[in-house]
């Protein structure tokens, strides 16, 4: 059986997905590959999903699996004995939604194909080919060859197929965090009562410092329908170094922790999953996008903003896939897909646009997460200090400034330090 | 013209993802995916093989939810030719009398088969009833632990070879046939791009309710199903102490026998 198509997209995540549509939807014969079984069933379960760059690709969200439209944010900040300082945000408008992220890439398929992409899942692909003259011509799978006049490979963090191809150095365990994540049913009404939401109003809950037991990385709650999503992302580094504390038994202290247990008490833990993404995308990108006949989109290529407090993967990787997938349609009428092309039609436009120039500018934050300790520890314990002498009154009642001072003499952190750690940070930011 | 081979498959929760909950010590099976059961796969391979020998094709009928049809997309993926889902509200919580013979139905509506292959056993009820219910049902020859199948020089009789603890034996059956196969006894061939892009193109799967069956609805589902669970008992939860022996290796392991004898457990 000879296969050929004009375009091969590998992996069915968000990406991949995105990129299947568009191209299909330019009239071009698109294979999407997928190792799993259905869209999306490798992928981790719920999250919050911006909904900007999908309604740019999409045109609208129409049938999309969404659990809630954010109309809440929380931050907060712990320390090691468990007090908590919490900043809420509410009363803006929801540009934020929620949802089941193997739902949400099945709906990217159905799109796909409904577009006329023909979507094959359970097969793996092995290798990405050559041709004698260096061009990229085809995937192999299981022994069998596909040709195709353009590869997208958005196989997602773990890019094997680019490694083995020699296109990106094999990943180091510091450009990586782990995430792991359990989802708790505990039903309509109690999301609503337990969160302070009305119907269908959705949270979206960022934690750092004593949830991760001070290592670099951070907590998240997210509420779905009726179940809420929490995990934690940890640098993988640190993650490591936690050995004596397996990560799974990290999540069972988040969601024993006795701030938060009260959220989900009584609930039924009904999934849970670990998978590696990328800690910071912009030191994760590959030096090159393209090649000839290649375009690399989504986790694959670095498109993942990670700032701790904020994290977009799902939305970027559609956009990126989505540009490829129209790419592929721009190059044909322009000549084929060599290498020039495609930087023109996809690199330099995806490097010039908002998304990507987002990443370069805040890669400093992102490296400022990593300040470990500092921000993962020892502030959480000075705020909880100094919150606690404000409030906890007995005898005497301190002054902000006494408060904060005798906190940092507790904690021994040096204020002029924290000043100049604070300063640090916002110009980064 | 080669043989019609059937091989019947079963949707099945994949309990090595069902989890425990420690907390409510019950099984978590929400969000646990179904899987083809693991011993029919022993079948289809088998079925696979005999097909690629001798010509013919592999139909494989799966009475079960409509989710299944993720299940025969697998096995057409493995290189079965055609698929056949027999789904029916009425055919719901049948037990192995009325589960078989809505099979045997189907195989007759086939119009013609020369072997019926069965896994041996399901992983979640583990009854191998059904491939000798259907024998039963057809009047056709049976063998249960098949491992290999050869066609004899007639072209209408198999020699079957089955394994046993100690033992092998080979028996010569005329076709139609019935076999159940060993469980483990093949290895099942991973699915292939070009079957899968054939099952996109030619969508050889066909889905039968009972009305092309037409079955009596006394004899099906709930209704036709006599066997009644009378009682079941569940081995007693034994929980965990989770104790940290201290000291070196030695003295953990001397402690940790000690403990062991304490308990009964080493006598
Ligand atoms: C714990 C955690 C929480 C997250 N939360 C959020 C969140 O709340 N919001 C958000 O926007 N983002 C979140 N992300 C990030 C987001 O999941 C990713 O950025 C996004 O899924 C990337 O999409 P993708 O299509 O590039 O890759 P993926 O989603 O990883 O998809 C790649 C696909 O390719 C397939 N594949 C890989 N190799 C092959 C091969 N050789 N052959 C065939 N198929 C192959 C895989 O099976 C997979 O389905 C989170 C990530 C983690 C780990």
């Amino acid at each position: 059986m000879h296969m050929r198509f004009d375009v091969v997209v590998v992996g069915a995540g968000p990406a991949g997905a995105a990129a299947a549509y568009a191209a299909a939807s330019g009239g071009l014969k698109v294979l999407l590959v997928e190792r799993g079984r259905g869209a999306g069933s490798k992928q981790v379960y719920g999250g919050k999903v911006y909904s900007h760059y999908l309604e740019e690709a999409l045109g609208d969200l129409k049938g999309a699996p969404i659990e809630r439209w954010v109309g809440k944010e929380r931050l907060s900040i712990v320390d090691d004995a468990g007090r908590t300082a919490t900043l809420e945000y509410e009363g803006g408008s929801t540009r934020a939604f929620t949802a089941h992220l193997t739902k949400l890439a099945a709906w990217l398929v159905d799109r796909a194909a409904s577009a006329g992409a023909v979507f094959v899942d359970e097969v793996r692909v092995d290798s990405l080919r050559r041709d004698p003259s260096g061009r990229f011509s085809g995937v192999e799978a299981g022994g069998e060859l596909v040709e195709a006049d353009v590869i997208i490979d958005a196989e997602g963090v773990n890019r094997l197929l680019l490694e083995r191809a020699g296109l990106v150095e094999r990943a180091s365990t510091r450009d990586l965090a782990l995430g792991v994540k359990e989802v708790v049913r505990i039903g309509e009404k109690e999301v609503e009562e337990r969160f302070g939401l009305d119907k269908g109003e959705g949270l979206s809950w960022i934690l750092v410092g004593g949830v991760t037991g001070g290592l670099p990385g951070g907590a998240f709650v997210y509420t779905n329908k009726d179940t809420v999503s929490l995990g934690l992302v940890l640098y993988v580094d640190a993650a490591a170094r936690a050995i004596e504390e397996p990560v799974h038994s990290m999540i069972e202290k988040l969601r024993t922790h006795p701030a938060l247990h009260r959220y989900w008490a009584d609930g039924d833990v009904v999934e849970y999953a670990a998978k590696l993404t990328p800690e910071s995308g912009y030191r994760y990108m590959p030096r090159r996008l393209v090649a000839d006949g290649l375009m690399v989109a989504g986790d694959a290529a670095g498109m993942l903003l990670n700032l701790g407090y904020t994290f977009r993967g799902v939305d970027y990787a559609v956009y990126s896939g989505y540009m490829a997938g129209r790419a592929a349609i721009a190059a044909r009428d322009r000549g084929g897909p060599t290498e020039e092309n495609l930087r023109e039609l996809y690199e330099e436009p995806l490097r010039r646009s908002r998304p990507f120039r987002d990443l370069w500018r805040l890669r400093g934050v992102e490296r400022a997460m990593e300040g470990g300790d500092r921000y993962f520890r020892r502030y959480p314990a000075l705020m909880g200090a100094a919150l606690r002498s404000m409030f906890e009154l007995g005898e005497s009642t301190p002054s902000i400034y006494e408060a904060l001072r005798g906190a940092a003499e507790e904690s021994g952190i040096s204020i002029i330090g924290a000043l100049v750690d604070a300063l640090m940070m916002a110009r980064s930011i | 013209m080669g043989l019609t081979i059937a091989v019947g498959i079963k949707w099945v929760p994949n309990q090595q993802a069902v989890r425990f909950d420690e907390r409510t010590g019950t099984l978590i099976r929400e969000g646990v995916t179904s899987i083809v059961n693991p011993h029919d796969l022993d079948a289809v391979e088998l079925a696979l093989r005999i097909r690629d020998r001798y010509g013919g094709k592999v139909v494989a009928l799966s009475m079960s939810p409509p989710s299944a049809v993720k299940g025969l997309e697998h096995v057409i993926g493995m290189g079965v030719d055609e698929g056949v889902l027999i789904s029916d509200r009425a055919f719901a919580g049948a037990d192995t009398l009325a589960t078989s013979y809505v099979i045997s139905s189907a195989l007759r509506r086939l119009g013609g088969f020369d072997l019926a292959l069965f896994g041996q056993e399901t992983i979640d009820s583990s009854t191998a009833h059904i491939p000798a219910q259907v024998a039963g049902w057809l009047g056709l020859p049976y063998l249960y632990y098949a491992t290999e199948v050869e066609l004899d020089g007639s072209g209408r009789k198999v020699i079957v070879k089955r394994m046993l603890e100690d033992r092998a034996e080979w028996y010569e059956l005329d076709m139609p046939a019935v076999l159940g196969v060993a469980m483990k006894s093949q290895l099942p061939r991973p699915v292939k791009l070009s079957n899968k892009l054939r099952l996109r193109e030619e969508n050889p799967i066909r889905t039968w309710s009972n009305a092309e069956l037409k079955l009596d609805q006394r004899c099906v589902g709930l209704r036709g199903s006599p066997t009644i669970v009378a009682k079941s008992t569940w081995t007693p939860e034994v929980p965990r102490r989770r104790q940290i022996l201290e000291g070196t290796p030695e003295e953990a392991a001397r402690k940790l026998v000690e403990a062991l004898f304490r308990e009964g457990v080493l006598r």
